[in-house]
């Protein structure tokens, strides 16, 4: 009998890498013993001998043979990750943490707003909201970026604005002579959105300084603090609230996150940051 | 209540090298350094005062293996179990928090559960004070109380040997030759010896004006935005001496070494003061300034614990005091946080 070891990656084949923008790839996995996560929960990813990072997974939690990452390469495990090929072997732990609460947003009107690198986990929540479209009241996602060339899922998302489930709109901050969507940063397009703002649920992933800008915008709008969801960012190691990295008041982001409801959060110092 | 004689705990000592590693505090110059036990050793000392390292690092080592490639088992690198000798109440207290972290929390830790069943621990009373012993304001008292398996109060010509646990009861039931009935007299001994051991870490406290625990409620938040972080953080080098020698911090980082041709995954003790601690890829740091990390070690210890698990982290030991270059003192910063009101 062997105890379970919480701190043990499990061999994983990369089975392909798709290069996104230059600085993000989204690698295809297929770890050798399957990994249920829910949409929002979080993976940490090995690469042998050089460590491990935790990312969101960017694919639907019902595809349960493959699973994908999109990985902004920013430091020293990215930069390997980055140099990854088809074949190689890489290492999961998890899924950790808490995702989506997909239950609670039965019956109600959804907006989802999204910025640069937060389109990875919000790709696995869109889909999953898909999923269960027709018991949504309604679905909608306002998404903006820095400039069209850093735009993830350009294909997909350009399927999905042909969906009649979903009122979607995008911006960036500086066009090109290709952009026909808006341009302004992701604040300036949410109250677009035609919804109950005071019944609705917000749904907020990206850089701090977004997240941070658009919270503040819902509230503006009239949203509850109970009814905005954020995906928090912070240093996750161990991923079981042992480590300490992660913590944002009296909790861990790695076991009670990395999804929040805001008004959990909201009295604790150095959120943003 | 059992007695037993300097020679035969000796006698024990040698007996419980087959069953364990045995560690017993060892006095150089003016600190106590845990030892090896090896039947030569004779310099070691069972009362006095708490020893020099935390009690924690017998239990998560400053560093070791937690996972060796994909395999599944948790790599345990000790053959034997250890006995630690002389433990003292502070570091007792230590495992309130350890506990928490590592076992009794939604996950537990296999390496920390398996050291917790395994070693032994042997408490002793304190028989003197530091000037920088201040257990009693955090509610601990200079004999242990709990967490022990056995407990030694220093007596005329030996110690007086109370059991905690099935592990220190059938300890002594089974050496019961080493042991011997305790006499109503000796027990008059260490309790008054208790009471004079008491009365001093309470005169250190009232010398120092440290205020008791009772009065820690809401200090952090009532202080988040004082200058005094700034003024207190002002000589502080980073060198995170006061977060590793801590018997209750238990911070740790992972990290993967190519361990020969297996990949290796080890932690090693982490400090929250360390500049990178809360860093995330990128560059974002929560804690950018050496201020806001002092305001966050006394933020997990007074506010997030007490939140989460009802208790300080802080036993009073007194060790990041003697530990700190800078000589911030932990029962100053406690004073100013309690009187900014």
């Amino acid at each position: 009998m062997s105890e379970a070891n919480p701190y043990r990656p499990i061999k994983t084949e990369v089975l392909d890498v798709i290069t996104e923008t230059p600085t993000i790839k989204t690698l295809r996995l297929q770890p050798g013993e399957p990994i249920f996560f829910q949409t929002g929960q979080f993976i940490e990813l090995t690469v042998p001998g050089v460590g491990e990072a935790p990312f969101t997974p960017s694919s639907r939690p019902s595809r349960k043979d493959v699973l994908e990452v999109t990985i902004m390469r920013v430091g020293k495990v990215t930069e390997k990750i980055h140099q990854l090929k088809k074949g190689d072997t890489v290492g999961l732990r998890g899924p950790f943490g808490n995702g989506y609460p997909l239950e609670e947003f039965k019956g109600r009107e959804v907006l989802v707003v999204g910025g640069g690198c937060g389109f990875a986990p919000l790709r696995s929540l869109m889909y999953s909201l898909f999923e269960i479209s027709g018991e949504l009241k309604k679905l909608s996602f306002r998404g903006g970026c820095k400039n069209p060339e850093e735009f993830l899922y350009r294909g997909e998302i350009a399927e999905w604005s042909k969906r009649k489930d979903l009122d979607i709109e995008l911006t960036v901050d500086k066009g090109d002579k290709n952009w026909k969507g808006k341009v302004g940063l992701v604040t300036v397009i949410i109250d677009s959105v035609d919804m109950d703002y005071k019944t609705g649920i917000g749904i907020v992933c990206g850089p701090p300084i977004m997240m941070k800008f658009a919270t503040r915008k819902l509230m503006e709008m009239g949203f509850r603090d109970k009814n905005i969801y954020l995906s928090m960012e912070k240093n996750m190691s161990c991923g079981i609230g042992k480590c300490g990295h992660c913590r944002i008041g009296n909790y861990y982001a790695c076991k009670d996150g990395p999804v929040f409801s805001y008004d959990k959060i909201k009295d604790f110092h150095e959120i943003w940051d | 209540m059992v007695y037993i004689s300097a020679g035969n705990l000796r006698r024990l000592l040698d007996i419980l090298q087959d069953d364990y590693g045995v560690y017993i505090p060892v006095k150089k110059g003016e600190q106590r350094f845990y030892r090896r036990y090896d039947g030569a050793l004779d310099d070691f000392v069972i009362g006095e005062v708490r020893a020099f390292e935390p009690l924690k690092a017998f239990f998560t080592r400053a560093r070791e293996k937690v996972a060796e490639g994909f395999g599944q088992d948790v790599p345990h690198a000790q053959d034997k179990p250890l006995a630690v000798v002389g433990v003292k109440a502070c570091d007792l207290k230590g495992f309130k928090v350890q506990d928490h972290v590592f076992a009794d929390h939604d996950f537990q830790d296999p390496l920390y559960i398996k050291n917790r069943r395994e070693n032994l621990i042997i408490s002793a009373d304190c028989t003197c004070v530091l000037d920088t012993c201040f257990c009693c304001a955090l509610g601990v008292t200079p004999f242990p109380t709990e967490n022990y398996d056995i407990n030694l109060s220093a007596v005329r010509g030996g110690y007086l040997v109370d059991a905690a646990s099935e592990k220190g009861r059938a300890l002594i039931a089974k050496h019961k030759s080493l042991f011997q009935e305790a006499k109503r007299e000796q027990e008059g001994d260490r309790d008054r010896q208790r009471a004079r051991v008491k009365a001093q870490v309470e005169e250190n406290i009232k010398r120092e004006g440290v205020p008791v625990q009772d009065r820690f409620g809401g200090i952090i938040e009532r202080n988040l935005e004082s200058k005094m972080w700034e003024e207190e953080a002002k000589a502080c080098v980073e060198c995170g001496a006061c977060t590793i020698i801590c018997p209750t911090c238990h911070c740790f980082l992972l990290y993967d070494q190519k361990d020969e041709e297996r990949m290796a995954r080890l932690r090693v003790w982490d400090s929250c003061m360390f500049k990178g601690y809360a860093r995330v890829a990128g560059g974002a740091n929560p804690r950018p300034k050496l201020w806001m990390r002092l305001r966050n070690r006394f933020d997990k210890k007074f506010n997030f614990f007490p939140k989460v698990a009802d208790f300080y982290a802080c036993t009073g030991c007194g060790r990041c005091i003697s530990a700190c270059p800078a000589k911030i003192d932990i029962r100053k910063v406690l004073k100013r946080l309690v009187n900014n009101v």
